[in-house]
């Protein structure tokens, strides 16, 4: 869906606070702008950018999902104790926790499309729960030490390129062209756009409700594998805190709070400015809980920037100059 | 003669490419009930704004008792007695009728609830409606709300009260008692701005009605000496010929029978429709018209009853189902439940095709923008592209717009739920002329409509319905408004 609106001029907006960013940064440390540390940059933040693609899923259909970052915990443990702890073959391990992480998101999905509560809150509620399931299944442990497969994740390369980045790459990819080009994208488009007429438009908003979560749950799972992947060790604590980067770079990245719009190479920009905030942070001699508040202030920024593009919209379309005198329903 | 109230002069109001009010002069009486009237985007909105200071215009003066000023604000407006009541209730729902009819006076830290309720009691006394000023704003119909509305006015002690569309949510009976209200308020020297799209309500209870067309003042008339059709030619600004186009063809076989539908308040409801017919269902708001639509578009579970398609028992569960078996439905409000307004038209056209245009998943959007130009085209849809955001469009145009989503989706039998509400009167005329023209072409219409004259207009019969109830049916014939008045209010001959 091609739109000539303020998202569009985001897209680049975003892009252009990117690169402003690098600059000062850059300033700030010489070792900032080398290949190795921006290589770095993007190879520590792919799991961030696959579990972002996961929640827009369920953003841009309407929705919210807080629950990512327990869900990361508890199929992380479940896929490590699987190798470490119970020695299954890799390939089944990995499976298995796919599995688990498609299950945790078809959970909220069922809960969110058959009790009307605000996601928010059913999702804070089920990462509660799978908080304590994770620490009850892991004892509390940390499971260390991967077969060499899994490390393949993080470590392997194809053609010279890391796996993990091509891996995200590809689902990138994939993401866009859900959106763009076929009936399941467009459907959640319109559920975020605007239930009530997609229901009654024939769209089965309540499946695909469930669906986006599952889907939120699958991407997740990804990303989870991946981070332990480059951890090469987890535990429970592995993986909450994960939701507020993805939430924070999804809504930079001009995915909406309320749904129905958004594209992914925004939300990749998104997760990359917070990195590069993080890491030119680190370099300039920032603690990590400095990063914690400008995390924070710019989730606030983000928000607030959604919520008066939103406002300014309407303004802007009133002013459309080649529409005719009639169609003019806002001036009235 | 007094001075008047209000008196605007040479207002304008620019936004970029639009001239919303163009050089707009007029006075306002005391105690008179002044009509504005207009087709959307004439300014009669923008006025009001202009008026209550939620806006600034770009220049002209207004002059409220005789004080000049260059522009208004809320704060302002409200020192010179002005108080509007919107089409959509600014109430807090969660809080008392008492509490919302005092809402933002001043006065000290603590509240006397009991004190606000007696004085509450004593505003609905004299407005002679009953009340309860403990209830929940939340528990009242939206009549209901309309008359805290008019109390928080009152208690505000307004003396310039605008109304926009307040007759919009109300049933006739209603009317009466808001028309009672008016006729008090006047009396007792009160202004009265009154908008709607109702021209019969204006020589109701107006005494002078102001035309705006296109942003500009076209004039004012004393109501008593005018009528409808110059009303109406001065409002589009040409003669309007035949309002309801004729028909041609007869109707044809049954193709859509419900016996004894039970559901959502509606009991044992009973009827059929032929192909090529406009089955008109009257009744008055809260009557069950929409909860009858809900039914069988499968929106709502039924209770019971059969619904029959081309001689064929059908169970719908949901409106899915019920496109698959050539139902379309053109809701009630267009806005919440018709369209995506965000997104383009052409998506709003292909809303119902998604999976039906699809491959493998994948959307064939060639073909979609083919079937939503053709239909642009041929409903002569005014958007500057396909890309165009269906909030950017008038009324008329996303009325189009829905009806085109309907049709892409191959229905045959079209339920419209209120087709012209809040149109102006130029576009109705276009989704009459579209209404024929599908029946003319073999569809088949269920038209629920509260314009009784349109209703009458357009149905080659009639189906009556009063709280829930089916009341009788009505051939050509027999149409006539008080008839269906009086079934309609529950007394059958």
């Amino acid at each position: 869906m091609k739109k000539i609106n303020l998202r569009g001029l985001q897209k680049y907006a975003v892009m252009f606070i990117l690169v402003i960013l690098m600059v000062l940064f850059s300033f700030s440390s010489p070792y900032f702008l080398t290949v190795r540390n921006l290589t770095n940059i993007l190879t520590q933040n792919t799991y961030f950018i696959i579990l972002a693609i996961g929640l827009s899923f369920v953003m841009i259909g309407g929705g919210i999902d807080l629950s990512v970052g327990w869900q990361m915990s508890l199929v992380g443990v479940v896929t490590a104790m699987c190798m470490t702890l119970y020695q299954l073959p890799v390939w089944l391990s990995i499976g298995i926790g796919l599995l688990v992480g498609t299950f945790l998101g078809f959970f909220n999905g069922m809960i969110v499309a058959n009790i009307r509560v605000f996601p928010l809150i059913v999702t804070i509620a089920t990462s509660t729960v799978f908080q304590g399931v994770s620490y009850i299944i892991s004892k509390a442990q940390t499971y260390r030490q991967y077969p060499d497969e899994f490390l393949f994740i993080a470590k392997g390369q194809i053609i010279g390129a890391p796996f993990d980045l091509l891996l995200t790459i590809v689902i990138v990819l994939v993401a866009t062209f859900i959106y763009a080009r076929t009936s399941y994208g467009w459907n959640v488009l319109a559920m975020g756009g605007n239930e009530e007429a997609a229901r009654l438009a024939g769209i089965k908003t309540k499946a695909i409700k469930v669906s986006v979560y599952t889907v939120c749950g699958f991407f997740t799972a990804i990303a989870t594998l991946v981070m332990i992947a480059k951890s090469n060790t987890t535990n429970a604590s592995f993986g909450p805190g994960s939701e507020f980067t993805a939430l924070t770079a999804a809504i930079v990245g001009g995915i909406s709070f309320m749904g129905g719009e958004g594209n992914m190479l925004g939300l990749v920009t998104g997760v990359l400015i917070l990195a590069v905030l993080g890491n030119g942070m680190q370099l300039a001699g920032w603690g990590t809980y400095a990063q914690y508040i400008v995390k924070g202030i710019i989730l606030l920024g983000a928000v607030t920037f959604d919520e008066f593009q939103k406002n300014a919209r309407i303004t802007k379309n009133r002013k459309a100059p080649n529409e005719p005198a009639h169609a003019e329903p806002k001036a009235e | 003669m007094p001075e008047p109230i209000l008196t605007v002069k040479n207002i304008t109001k620019t936004y970029p490419g639009v001239v919303a009010l163009d050089n707009v002069s007029l006075s306002f009486e005391r105690g008179e009930v002044h009509a504005l009237l207009g087709e959307n985007g004439a300014g009669k909105s923008t006025l009001i704004k202009v008026i209550s200071g939620a806006i600034e215009p770009d220049g002209g003066q207004i002059i409220f008792n005789g004080e000049v000023h260059r522009k208004m604000t809320p704060a302002l407006a409200r020192e010179n007695g002005v108080a509007v009541i919107y089409q959509e209730f600014s109430l807090v729902e969660s809080l008392s009728v008492a509490q919302n009819v005092f809402l933002g006076e001043k006065g000290g830290a603590l509240v006397n609830i009991k004190d606000l309720k007696k004085r509450a009691a004593h505003i609905f006394n004299e407005m002679k409606v009953k009340i309860d000023p403990s209830a929940k704003v939340l528990h009242l119909s939206p009549a209901q709300k309309q008359l805290v509305e008019i109390a928080k006015a009152i208690s505000r002690n307004a003396r310039l009260l605008i109304m926009d569309e307040p007759s919009a949510p109300l049933s006739a009976s209603e009317v009466e008692t808001m028309f009672a209200i008016i006729a008090q308020l006047k009396s007792k020297g009160v202004t009265i701005i009154y908008i709607s799209h109702r021209i019969e309500e204006l020589f109701r209870i107006s005494d002078r009605v102001t035309v705006m067309r296109d942003g500009r003042y076209i004039d004012t008339l004393v109501t008593g000496r005018t009528d409808r059709r110059e009303l109406i030619n001065l409002m589009v600004g040409r003669e309007l010929k035949e309002f309801y186009p004729k028909r041609t063809g007869l109707p044809g076989e049954v193709v859509l029978e419900v016996k004894h539908l039970s559901g959502l308040g509606d009991r044992d409801i009973s009827f059929s429709v032929r192909q090529g017919e406009i089955l008109g269902v009257a009744g008055l708001v809260g009557s069950g018209r929409t909860e009858l639509a809900s039914i069988i578009y499968g929106v709502r579970p039924k209770e019971r009853g059969e619904t029959w398609i081309d001689g064929k028992k059908r169970e719908i569960h949901s409106p899915g189902q019920a496109i698959e078996y050539g139902i379309g439905l053109i809701p009630e409000d267009r806005k919440q439940q018709g369209c995506i307004l965000n997104a383009s038209v052409h998506f709003n056209i292909s809303l119902s095709t998604f999976n039906q245009n699809a491959k493998f998943f994948v959307i064939n959007e060639k073909s979609q923008k083919k079937a939503a130009a053709y239909y642009v085209e041929k409903f002569d849809i005014k958007t500057p592209s396909l890309e165009q955001r269906v909030r950017n469009l008038s009324g008329g145009n996303q009325q189009k717009v829905i009806l085109a989503k309907t049709l892409a989706a191959n229905t045959d039998i079209l339920i419209f739920d209120e087709p012209t509400r809040g149109i102006d009167v130029g576009s109705k005329q276009e989704i009459y002329n579209l209404m024929v023209d599908l029946v003319n072409q073999g569809k088949t219409i269920l038209m629920i409509s509260s314009d009784m004259e349109e209703l009458l207009g357009m149905a080659d019969r009639l189906i009556v319905l009063c709280e829930g109830r089916f009341m009788g049916e009505l051939p050509k014939e027999k149409f006539d408004q008080r008839t269906v008045i009086e079934l309609a209010s529950g007394h059958r001959d």
